[in-house]
């Protein structure tokens, strides 16, 4: 390695850059017996020995699944048969964006509102056989 | 299979179902509830079970709206009453997949007219107007809606069904009783 990397730079400026402080934030949780059990539990499945990691690699499968929710795609797990099971859970289900909301006021062109007006005024069709069927019950 | 159709209740489980939809799924699992009571914009009734009465296995959305006299071509508006026309939308009907072909679209259907002639006679509405996916103007068309204009490009058939119509079918219905 040349000398020169291993000198001390004199410039103040250069040697905060290089040591940048991180603050970390503590992060406590009340955990209920059953819960505690399930992390250790994952924590030995996942071969992790410190709940520093645990939350780490958590927050980053929680993050991806917000990400992934916001864009409106759906979380499912597939088996080898090809059997599919979708993911709801209501929290993630908060950040997915609104589609199809029914609207009372709905949006008419010109052509459906002359249609619309030609049948209101004219005189009411016969009913079909069906009709008079699901009015039967 | 002993189905019975009633308002959706809060606790009714919509988590599995299914009708090979995912906007009329989505609708029913994330905002039925919501638009009956809480903005109170659109009323759903499910199909259920007897043995099972909490899952749902069909449902249909109805929501009231009107359109102001002054919205039609004007060469019609001379024929239509002064007031604004009242409107029963049936603003969704669907059928889990797994009870597809056992009849239970008929009943969602059969409700929704009961209900809309109901509406008709109490309050009043003119017609029922429904949004269709092109491949099921023909199961409408059975049963009386009529085509409005033409399919609009996001692939969905605005359609009609008279009142009038509606009230000389449950005559002949009664009649033949």
């Amino acid at each position: 390695m040349p000398s020169a990397s291993r000198k001390k730079s004199s410039d103040p400026a250069s040697q905060t850059r290089s040591k940048p402080r991180v603050r970390k934030t503590k992060f406590q949780a009340d955990l209920a017996p059953s819960e505690d059990r399930m992390v250790r539990h994952l924590k030995a499945e996942l071969e992790m020995t410190s709940n520093s990691d645990f939350l780490t690699d958590a927050l980053a499968l929680f993050r991806w699944a917000v990400s992934e929710r916001k864009r409106g795609h759906r979380i499912l797990s597939e088996s080898a048969t090809g059997e599919r099971k979708v993911l709801l859970f209501p929290r993630l289900e908060r950040v997915a964006p609104e589609v199809n909301l029914p609207q009372a006021e709905i949006a008419w062109t010109p052509q459906e509102m002359e249609s619309l007006a030609q049948l209101v005024t004219g005189k009411p069709a016969e009913p079909t056989e069906a009709l008079v069927r699901a009015m039967r019950h | 299979m002993a189905i019975v159709i009633r308002k959706l209740e809060e606790h009714d489980e919509a988590a599995h179902f299914d009708c090979g939809d995912e906007p009329l799924n989505n609708y029913l699992k994330r905002h039925a509830w919501t638009n009956q009571q809480k903005t109170a914009i659109g009323v759903t009734y499910v199909a259920v079970e007897q043995s099972a009465p909490r899952a749902v296995l069909g449902y249909f959305t109805l929501a009231a709206s009107s359109l102001a006299r002054e919205r039609f071509p004007k060469k019609f508006v001379r024929g239509l009453p002064p007031y604004e026309l009242p409107l029963l939308l049936l603003a969704r009907l669907a059928v889990d997949r797994r009870f597809g072909g056992r009849g239970l679209g008929h009943a969602l259907l059969s409700e929704a007219l009961q209900i809309a002639l109901h509406i008709a006679e109490e309050v009043g509405c003119r017609c029922l107007i429904t949004d269709a996916y092109r491949d099921k103007t023909g199961w409408y068309a059975r049963y009386g809606f009529q085509p409005l204009g033409e399919a609009a490009a996001g692939g969905t058939q605005k359609m009609f069904l008279d009142v009038r119509t509606i009230r000389a079918a449950y005559g002949r219905a009664e009649t033949e009783r």
